[in-house]
């Protein structure tokens, strides 16, 4: 056999599989886009093309069309949204489909399907999306005009630091509207170097819950470290004190204490000694017990 | 530059106005200009997105109005290192309304094209704040495709670029390939540019400089920053004159959460080849090089080590990452600093780097546009070796700058006034003692009137009080001592008691006093600072009474 033949049948042994799934690719996408298949057909057959949907323009109109239809059966939306998101994963292959798929998002953020308005500005927000965060914003600021309940817009708002999202998030945490609320206006915050002190504060207020506190003492880390290790060996010492705050405090001063000054500190010693083998829970006493043979008792 | 006046925060609808205003009025388009800058204070407090928007429209605005030499800088500045779609196609938009299309232009669109291309997201232009909600509009992608049609032939230069561009397949889509075409038509068009591109190929307007270099005599003095304490990247506290005098310096400005890639990122990785270049030079000991955040609350020493250390920056005693622990407003308004904030976050900045002397002064600094680490590095040395060069002359330097030279006629002035009281004759064997040593008369002829008495010896209390000072800020006080037992002698023992031989004794001391004061201390600077103090203070009265007050000074 020549060279030139040989060649010939490889190419056209490789164009064979390819010329198999456009053909599976448009079938699924006929499927798809029919309004006579069944909706569980129809979900089957949009998960099935994402990675190709960008290889032709009628297809990727297609889809979005799906998404956009107010009039589709909203599984069948979610499908065509999850495929769209998940062919936009990839970023090269993607660079044709995503104006049109960016502008379909932002049109669809105001869908009046809750489900379908979250996840597209889901989507928008982890592409730090302007009008994503411009809506986001304006329901914090008027509720009449939110998109989303107040806990998701701000964890939506957290994935870019340079949102301006603290301010509204201070509001929600001193007056929150729901406790989940206050806990993910948390979160945003512990990325705010001003927050250090709401942190502190919160740490050491035994009327909050543990979940608050444990935030707290989280984001204390990130932005004061220094700061959380001075509230963790007072907290440590506070016989008042709750056993599961006490112990996110030992694992503070076990991972991140200064050793030097952990090992000279005679009544932090002594008080963890006492915690390891009184009432405690024995996940406590076993993180007293690290503690203590870390620092050498 | 003109400062827009605004007074206090204003709405987005407000700024939307005002740049309308600023536009319709042909002599107020400098201003939108200004309102470009990242430290202006209408940006203080806002966030990114709102910033996108607000600079996105003064970008639209100068493509109405045209894009002069001054605003050119900052429209290439977005097309350089922008990664914001809307401001790219923005900057993109403005450009074609600059009145010298240039070839040099044309790198800086295309670049942007290479960068944006994969968010390539919809804009629209038609209000302020308004986001496209549909792809019929524009896009930075054809904005930037119209740009370099717009060049024409100017764009030959990137002209394989934009090939390529239209030869990957799978890349833009059908839709653009068509702006592609167009362009590529374009920029393969007329001919006559060959001989146009002779001429002004690779030049850019004199508007658009991103090094400023200062002269030796000209550059700000860094005493206000001097006592500015930084952490570095092991938690250890210097000051700023303790890590930049000495030697020239190399400073670069970031911060860890800058999502730029092409700014902090870029910029830190940049000094890190810098740092290989000064070592391939053996240079490496004679300059230090800095990093210092611009969010130095949640930049701590872990985060900005680490963010070197990715970089692969090396970190020693005279390569340091440094977050500034106090005064950050002094160092922001030394620097001049191109950031502005909202709370403690930076919501925007530009690129700069900083060439320092070895008095901690700057030099040169590199803005906006990307700077090459070798031209960083060519200037540094230019540093190094005036700092040489200024070794050898420091004998009689001349300070050429007026503030420099109001400071050395202010320490001259001091030094003569009192070698000037320490000599004044003080009584009358004094002024005989002044002109038997000139010859010129005899004690006899000397008319002594009482009444003087009482004005000599104010003359010499106030000697005796600006010896003290000068003795207290310089820690010598043997000359105070010396001139006390001279005004001892004059006072108590000649005047009081009307022991002759103590007047001699008593003008001895006094000038030996004074004279171990004024210049006892020696010729260090610092010692003749000290001994001028008390002039220097009248002098910068006299200054303020002028109108200058100390801040200007500095």
């Amino acid at each position: 056999m020549t060279k030139k033949r040989k060649a010939a049948k490889t190419s056209t042994s490789a164009r064979k599989p390819k010329r198999a799934a456009m053909r599976s690719t448009r079938a699924a996408m006929s499927v798809a886009t029919s309004a006579r298949g069944t909706v569980k057909e129809r979900v089957a057959a949009l998960a099935e093309v994402p990675l190709a949907v960008c290889e032709s323009d009628k297809d990727l109109q297609a889809m979005l069309k799906v998404l956009r239809n107010k009039d589709e059966p909203v599984e069948v939306r979610l499908a065509a949204l999850q495929s769209l998101a998940a062919a936009a994963f990839s970023v090269i292959a993607f660079e044709s489909c995503r104006s049109d798929y960016i502008a379909t998002l932002r049109e669809v953020a105001e869908d009046p399907n809750p489900e379908i308005r979250q996840r597209v500005l889901g989507l928008l927000a982890r592409e730090k999306d302007g009008f994503a965060q411009k809506k986001l914003l304006e329901g914090l600021k008027n509720p009449e005009k939110a998109l989303v309940p107040p806990e998701k817009a701000l964890q939506l708002l957290s994935y870019d630091v340079h949102a301006e999202a603290y301010s509204l998030a201070r509001d929600i945490v001193s007056k929150p509207p729901n406790a989940d609320a206050k806990r993910e206006a948390l979160r945003l915050l512990a990325a705010d170097a001003t927050s250090a002190p709401l942190f502190e504060k919160l740490l050491r207020d035994k009327d909050e819950s543990a979940e608050i506190r444990q935030i707290s003492a989280s984001a204390l880390h990130a932005l004061k470290p220094e700061k959380l290790q001075e509230h963790a060996r007072e907290m440590l010492l506070d016989k008042s004190e709750y056993e599961d705050i006490q112990a996110t405090s030992l694992t503070a001063l076990t991972q991140f204490g200064d050793d030097a000054a952990i090992a000279d500190d005679k009544a932090l010693l002594k008080s963890v000694d006492r915690l390891s083998v009184g009432k405690a829970s024995s996940k406590y006493k076993q993180s007293a017990r690290r503690f203590l043979s870390k620092y050498g008792q | 530059m003109l400062e827009v006046v605004t007074t206090g925060a204003q709405s987005e609808p407000q700024f939307a106005a005002l740049v309308d205003a600023l536009t319709a009025d042909r002599d107020r388009h400098e201003q939108l200009t200004d309102l470009l800058r990242e430290d202006h204070s209408l940006y203080d407090q806002c966030g990114t997105a709102t910033i996108v928007r607000m600079r996105g429209w003064v970008l639209l605005a100068l493509g109405r109005a045209g894009v002069s030499d001054a605003s050119l800088l900052f429209v290439l500045e977005e097309l350089d290192a922008g990664t914001d779609p809307y401001l790219v196609a923005a900057a993109a938009h403005a450009l074609r309304s600059y009145p010298r299309p240039n070839p040099a232009l044309a790198p800086f669109v295309m670049r942007a094209l290479t960068q944006i291309r994969y968010r390539d997201d919809p804009v629209s232009f038609e209000d302020y704040g308004e986001y496209a909600v549909a792809s019929a509009g524009t896009s930075p992608v054809r904005e930037l495709l119209t740009t370099l049609a717009w060049l024409g032939p100017h764009a030959r230069g990137v002209l394989s670029e934009v090939e390529s561009l239209r030869a990957q397949r799978g890349g833009l889509s059908r839709k653009l390939l068509i702006d592609v075409d167009r362009t590529l038509e374009a920029i393969r068009g007329a001919d006559q540019v060959d001989e146009f591109d002779t001429e002004t190929c690779c030049t850019l307007p004199s508007g658009l400089r991103n090094t400023i270099s200062w002269a030796f005599s000209s550059r700000r003095d860094c005493e206000p920053i001097e006592s500015t304490v930084f952490e570095d990247h092991t938690g250890e506290l210097i000051t700023f004159k303790e890590f930049f005098r000495g030697q020239p310096s190399i400073v670069v400005f970031f911060y860890t959460r800058c999502d730029n890639p092409l700014k902090c990122s870029l910029t830190v990785t940049k000094l890190a080849r810098i740092q290989k270049l000064l070592e391939a030079q053996g240079l490496a000991d004679q300059i230090h090089t800095a990093a210092i955040t611009y969010d130095p609350a949640f930049d701590l020493p872990e985060r900005i080590r680490g963010y070197g250390q990715n970089r692969g920056v090396r970190m020693n005693a005279g390569n340091r990452m440094l977050r500034a622990t106090d005064g950050v407003n002094a160092l922001r308004r030394h620097f001049r600093l191109g950031v502005n904030f909202i709370e403690s976050l930076v919501n925007r900045h530009r690129i700069e780097a900083y060439v320092l002397d070895a008095e901690g002064r700057i030099a040169a600094s590199f803005e906006r546009i990307h700077w090459d680490e070798q031209q960083v590095v060519d200037r540094t040395i230019e540093v190094l070796k005036e700092k040489s060069d200024e070794t050898m002359s420091e004998v009689s330097p001349e300070p050429a700058d007026p503030t420099a030279r109001r400071k050395t006629a202010s320490l001259m002035f001091a030094t003569l006034a009192s070698l000037g009281v320490a000599f004044f004759p003080k009584c009358p064997i004094c002024w005989a003692g002044y002109l038997s040593l000139f010859g010129i008369a005899g004690l006899n002829q000397i008319p002594f009137s009482p009444w003087l008495q009482p004005l000599l010896i104010a003359v010499m209390l106030i000697n005796l009080g600006s010896v003290w000072l000068r003795g207290r800020l310089t820690g010598r006080m043997s000359g105070f001592y010396l001139v006390s037992a001279g005004a001892f002698a004059i006072v108590v023992l000649k005047m009081g008691l009307g022991w002759e031989d103590a007047a001699a004794w008593g003008v001895a001391l006094t000038l030996a006093g004074s004279l171990v004061s004024a210049l006892g201390a020696g010729n260090r600077p610092a010692a003749m600072r000290a001994l001028s103090v008390p002039f220097a203070l009248f002098a910068r009265l006299v200054n303020s009474s002028r109108g200058d007050s100390p801040n200007d000074v500095e």
